[in-house]
């Protein structure tokens, strides 16, 4: 995964929408992120032990009137699927996520389509692809969360797009970072 | 061990206008209680373990306000993970108060797992909660609930409950509880509102 997205303008670019928080787990990919989120005056870092924990606390935040983004890995993604569904989702929080998309490259080079649903355990269990990926982008569609994988150069575009979808539908948005942050 | 009303009472009668985030066997006993249904939100219809969790989001988003988290021992135990990261967060304003009927009560009180060897209080003292105690003793109880409205937290409480009869929740205009007489949806509204307004 190189480094393709710049972490300082990702978070300028959500600090001009008025995000107030970053909520998650770093992944490799998410790391620079986080590092610039730690430090930066103006954006409060708040790292949870389970990527579940992101969804309930994020939807607490904007209840309270915070305006939260939550930054998980793909796999955290799978781990949280109730804590999702009962709060970001039926409690209609419009909600930023960034979701890292561990294995991406691995379909990529075996030719398989993201929106493939992996529909046997041979498929599964395929050693030249991570089955995280392949179960990242049915899952978001099964959780009704609209989702785009973020385009090298039109970072602040796709996360002003992202954002504004999310406040007129009142739901999560996710944008899927199949590079990393640097 | 209390009684659910030795339990509730006294946080009912010094309630003022901290918001309070219920889940599980006290969703509907406290819901017939309260005079701020306005500041409650029940995490019922909503999801597993959590409540905790969101209550530290809305503690955070409203530094100066007192929230307390009604949580459930079974509940707890799904996200230990949380009292970290209360901890980490810095939050000064939570309570998180652990209802201990050693059981799953909304389905027929089946014991929970280490039930009558856990020590909530420890596990919160060792995750760095500054003020983590336990009450067994209704007069103790009802002694301690103005201080913990009152001083700087974040506070943890376990309180040992005699087990009671709750069945599942729902949300049904019918409800008596007026905060289950909505929708998740909205009922996360109206607590925005009320905390805006």
């Amino acid at each position: 995964m190189p480094p393709v997205h710049s972490a300082a303008e990702l978070l300028e670019s959500f600090l001009g929408l008025g995000a107030t928080h970053l909520v998650g787990i770093p992944d490799n990919g998410s790391a620079a992120l986080f590092e610039s989120a730690r430090t930066h005056p103006r954006i409060d870092l708040v790292t949870v032990t389970r990527e579940g924990e992101a969804f309930a606390l994020a939807s607490g935040l904007w209840i309270g009137g915070g305006a939260p983004v939550v930054a998980i890995q793909n796999t955290g993604l799978l781990e949280s699927g109730d804590a999702l569904r009962g709060t970001a989702v039926r409690m209609g929080i419009p909600l930023l996520c960034l979701i890292g998309y561990r294995g991406h490259a691995s379909m990529d080079r075996s030719g398989i389509d993201p929106f493939h649903r992996p529909d046997s355990t041979a498929t599964l269990r395929r050693p030249d692809v991570d089955s995280t990926a392949l179960l990242t982008e049915p899952t978001l569609e099964a959780w009704g969360i609209p989702h785009a994988v973020m385009e090298p150069g039109l970072e602040k575009e796709m996360v002003v797009a992202a954002w504004n979808r999310a406040l007129d539908e009142d739901r999560p948005i996710a944008l899927l970072l199949a590079h990393a942050t640097a | 061990m209390l009684t659910r009303d030795q339990f509730l009472l006294p946080l009912a009668a010094l309630r003022t206008d901290e918001a309070i985030v219920t889940t599980m066997s006290v969703v509907r006993p406290w819901g017939r209680l309260t005079r701020r249904p306005e500041l409650d939100l029940a995490s019922a219809d909503s999801a597993m373990g959590h409540a905790a969790d969101l209550a530290l989001g809305i503690a955070l988003a409203q530094p100066q306000r007192k929230v307390i988290s009604l949580n459930g021992d079974g509940s707890m135990l799904m996200t230990l993970g949380t009292l970290a990261t209360i901890v980490g967060s810095g939050a000064e304003n939570l309570v998180l108060i652990v209802v201990n009927n050693g059981t799953y009560e909304i389905t027929g009180n089946q014991p929970l797992a280490g039930a009558g060897t856990l020590d909530f209080a420890g596990l919160a003292g060792a995750a760095g909660f500054p003020k983590a105690l336990s009450f067994r003793d209704p007069e103790a109880w009802a002694d301690a609930v103005p201080s913990l409205l009152r001083e700087r937290g974040p506070i943890f409480v376990d309180v040992t409950v005699e087990p009671g009869s709750e069945g599942p929740i729902f949300r049904t205009p019918s409800e008596e509880s007026e905060y289950l007489r909505v929708s998740l949806f909205d009922s996360a509204r109206v607590l925005q509102n009320a905390l805006h307004g």
